[in-house]
């Protein structure tokens, strides 16, 4: 008894150690990351503020840039409102009715104010929170870009998984072909991704451009991704293809927020059974 | 003792204040995060009893972690290096001159000496961080490059920080 005394006095320290050890490993592996950035998601709103404050000094020495982008995607959308208003009137010709469930996706715009690119799970901060009407589980993509999943919101921030977090998956399609895979990040290099399971008859060529499939309601269908830089026969029978993305995730400063009108329908719907 | 422990506080949240704010928004080369906060662990007195040092280490990592997405990350690896500072400060006391009753910082050491120091507590807690948040082994040497990396920028920002903190007491 007296032995077992001594053992217990000299390696006391150990097990303390082992024991705190065994707590803070199980936090890291038992809690999912939207646990993580949940817990976060109060502390947000605290250095949130800070954020903002430096994202402004940031963003002025972008400020040339971003006009000319913000002119050419002026340019661009002009373009299309005479494409689409010439179909319009073709339309409004050739229907009686105007149906009124068109316009299932409707766009909330953000500004990043904290960002990273280096981590393997990497998260986004923006400026909107659920008084603008953000809410867990929204899509968020950039002018040319998918960038992430709204993960936690506050009042006034939103957290956003990344589209460059190794954990994150996103249905999307090879736009020639229509055939549609998993798209994730290996957590290498931050301007590309893999898209996984695209089946080996289909005829891919570099350059060839990767959409968002529509599949899940979080996106919607054809929200560019990127082009095809590599592929190769990944264990006989898929193709692993390499993407680089359009965005560079290094200078994001304004996104949208995809509020889908249709989410809660089809989601009650698939879980119904 | 008491000015002593409010002026070990008051370095902890400035030292937490400076990560947060300003160092997480640093991306050196897109690999590197330097991480100054274990300054904090390797001040803490000769003479702390080491389940005290395990509790702050543990304290610490968990109030990072709060703040950065990384429940039990920063944790774990500031655990690991509270765990490993007495055996540190034993390997590597030979050379110091050191005063068992003050801390372990460059005023009763030399610059050397506690250059050595931080080196060697930064790998214990950078490998530790980064192999745990890897957890494979695929891109081992990408991995060892961003350790080595952050390492010495980590290294360089500590060093610069408690030259910072102590002038005049320095000794050379």
């Amino acid at each position: 008894m007296n032995n077992l005394y001594e053992i217990l006095k000299r390696l006391y320290i150990h097990l303390v150690f082992l024991i705190l050890l065994g707590v803070s490993l199980s936090l890291y592996f038992n809690t999912t990351y939207y646990q993580k950035s949940q817990v976060s998601a109060v502390t947000k709103s605290i250095t949130g503020f800070w954020h903002k404050q430096a994202s402004k000094v940031s963003n002025l020495f972008q400020l040339q840039r971003s006009n000319v982008l913000l002119l050419l995607e002026n340019v661009k959308l002009r373009n299309e409102i005479e494409g689409y208003r010439l179909k319009l009137q073709m339309l409004q010709d050739s229907l009686m009715r105007i149906d009124d469930t068109s316009g299932v996706f409707r766009y909330i715009p953000a500004r990043v104010i904290d960002n990273s690119i280096n981590s393997r799970h990497n998260y986004i901060t923006l400026d909107v929170g659920s008084n603008d009407g953000a809410y867990k589980g929204m899509g968020v993509i950039c002018k040319n870009n998918v960038v992430g999943i709204v993960s936690a919101t506050t009042k006034h921030f939103a957290s956003v998984i990344s589209l460059l977090n190794t954990d994150v998956r996103v249905s999307a399609m090879h736009k020639k072909s229509g055939s549609f895979g998993a798209l994730s990040w290996d957590g290498m290099n931050y301007r590309r991704v893999v898209l996984d399971e695209i089946p080996l008859h289909v005829n891919v060529a570099v350059g060839d451009s990767i959409v968002t499939s529509g599949f899940s309601t979080i996106f919607p269908k054809d929200i560019p991704v990127g082009r095809v830089v590599d592929f190769y026969i990944k264990d006989g029978s898929f193709l692993q293809i390499t993407v680089e993305l359009f965005a560079d995730f290094k200078t994001l400063t304004y996104v949208y927020l995809v509020d889908s009108k249709a989410k809660n329908e089809i989601d009650s719907l698939q879980t119904m059974k | 003792m008491n000015r002593g422990i409010i002026k070990y506080l008051g370095l902890t949240v400035v030292l937490l204040l400076l990560q947060f704010l300003v160092l997480n928004n640093i991306n050196f080369m897109g690999y590197v995060n330097p991480y100054i906060y274990i300054l904090a662990i390797l001040l803490l007195p000769y003479r702390i009893t080491r389940w005290m040092l395990l509790i702050i280490g543990f304290t610490l990592g968990f109030a990072v972690d709060y703040f950065s997405n990384t429940l039990g990350l920063h944790t774990t690896a500031s655990l690991v290096l509270a765990y490993f500072r007495p055996v540190i400060l034993n390997r590597w006391s030979f050379k110091s001159v050191q005063d068992i009753r003050g801390v372990p910082d460059v005023s009763n050491t030399s610059m050397e000496w506690f250059i050595v120091y931080a080196l060697i507590a930064v790998l214990v807690h950078h490998f530790t961080l980064f192999i745990l948040e890897v957890f494979t082994f695929k891109h081992f040497w990408l991995t060892l490059v961003r350790i080595i990396l952050s390492t010495a920028v980590s290294t360089f920002f500590i060093v610069i920080i408690e030259l910072l903190l102590a002038p005049n007491k320095m000794t050379k």
